[in-house]
């Protein structure tokens, strides 16, 4: 009668010693790259803001950012103001500041979709006046 | 006398945990990260008005050097003198290259009511942008 072998199980053995580092390294990539963003009061978010296809990608670098709310709140420096009359000069003197500060300076603007054009009409000549000429409009990619 | 000679005692430290807590960490980080990237439209606007009337100067273009294209309050769109309409994107598209054909250097300029949303503005601006264009004016009525 025929000997039946039996099968030796062998120990398979997963090398788990440079675990440590692929995680080591993963973390230093999202402790890099994490900004903290902090949900304010005045807000826009990104759903709100318009759709469009021809959009460029900003240099995070040389920009500041103005809010402007459904309601014409206007938000820069995480100062909340207004343009009512020709007398509220806020948006002008922060940005001759910036620009003094930074001449290649970039506006880019966080606009609710549904906001009046007039309001972002009166920021625009604010800027026009300060100088700061490159703006960017932010918006979401189509995706169809 | 015999001076005893001290055993050295291995001193390590336990590094078992190490990746345990590398990865609750990466996971607090991956759950935290939002990559708040930059894209837009990007315009330059034309320098402020001199105040100096001397050296403003005044340009009459005709309708094959410059297009007019109002926006009006309840979003329609008037080109040059035609009567108020609604445009889609691709209609836009079309009358665009329509207005490229008869003058590739073409000044599209955008005028937005302001009542107008500033979506109806992004939405030209942005068909405008799509055919390459650079020479483009924002104002308002």
């Amino acid at each position: 009668m025929a000997k039946l072998k039996r099968e030796r199980s062998r120990e398979t053995n997963i090398p788990s010693g440079s675990m440590s580092d692929i995680a080591f390294l993963l973390l230093l990539f999202f402790m890099v790259s994490t900004v903290f963003v902090q949900e304010k009061q005045f807000w826009v978010e990104r759903d709100r803001w318009p759709i469009a296809e021809s959009i460029e990608r900003i240099p995070r670098n040389h920009t500041t950012t103005i809010y402007v709310m459904r309601d014409e709140t206007i938000l820069i420096d995480d100062v909340p103001t207004r343009i009512d009359s020709a007398e509220d000069t806020f948006v002008f003197s922060t940005l001759v500041r910036k620009r003094e500060d930074d001449p290649e300076i970039v506006v880019c603007f966080r606009t609710d979709r549904d906001t009046m054009y007039g309001v972002m009409s009166d920021v625009m000549r604010q800027l026009q006046d300060a100088n700061t000429l490159v703006v960017a409009f932010e918006t979401q990619q189509r995706r169809d | 006398m015999k001076i005893g000679r001290k055993r050295k005692g291995k001193a390590e430290i336990p590094t078992s945990s190490m990746s345990d807590i590398a990865f609750l960490l990466i996971i607090f980080f991956m759950a935290t990260t939002k990559f708040d990237v930059k894209e837009g439209i990007r315009i330059v606007l034309p320098q402020a008005a001199a105040e100096d009337t001397q050296q403003a100067q005044t340009l009459t273009l005709t309708e094959k050097e410059m297009t007019r294209m109002q926006i009006t309050a309840d979003g329609m769109i008037v080109v040059n003198n035609e009567a108020p309409r609604t445009f889609e994107s691709a209609e836009l598209d079309a009358l665009i290259q329509q207005k490229l054909k008869v003058n590739t250097e073409m000044i599209f300029k955008v005028i937005t009511d302001r009542q107008a949303k500033y979506n109806d503005m992004i939405r030209v601006v942005d068909r405008l942008k799509a055919a390459k264009i650079e020479k483009i004016s924002l104002s308002t009525n």
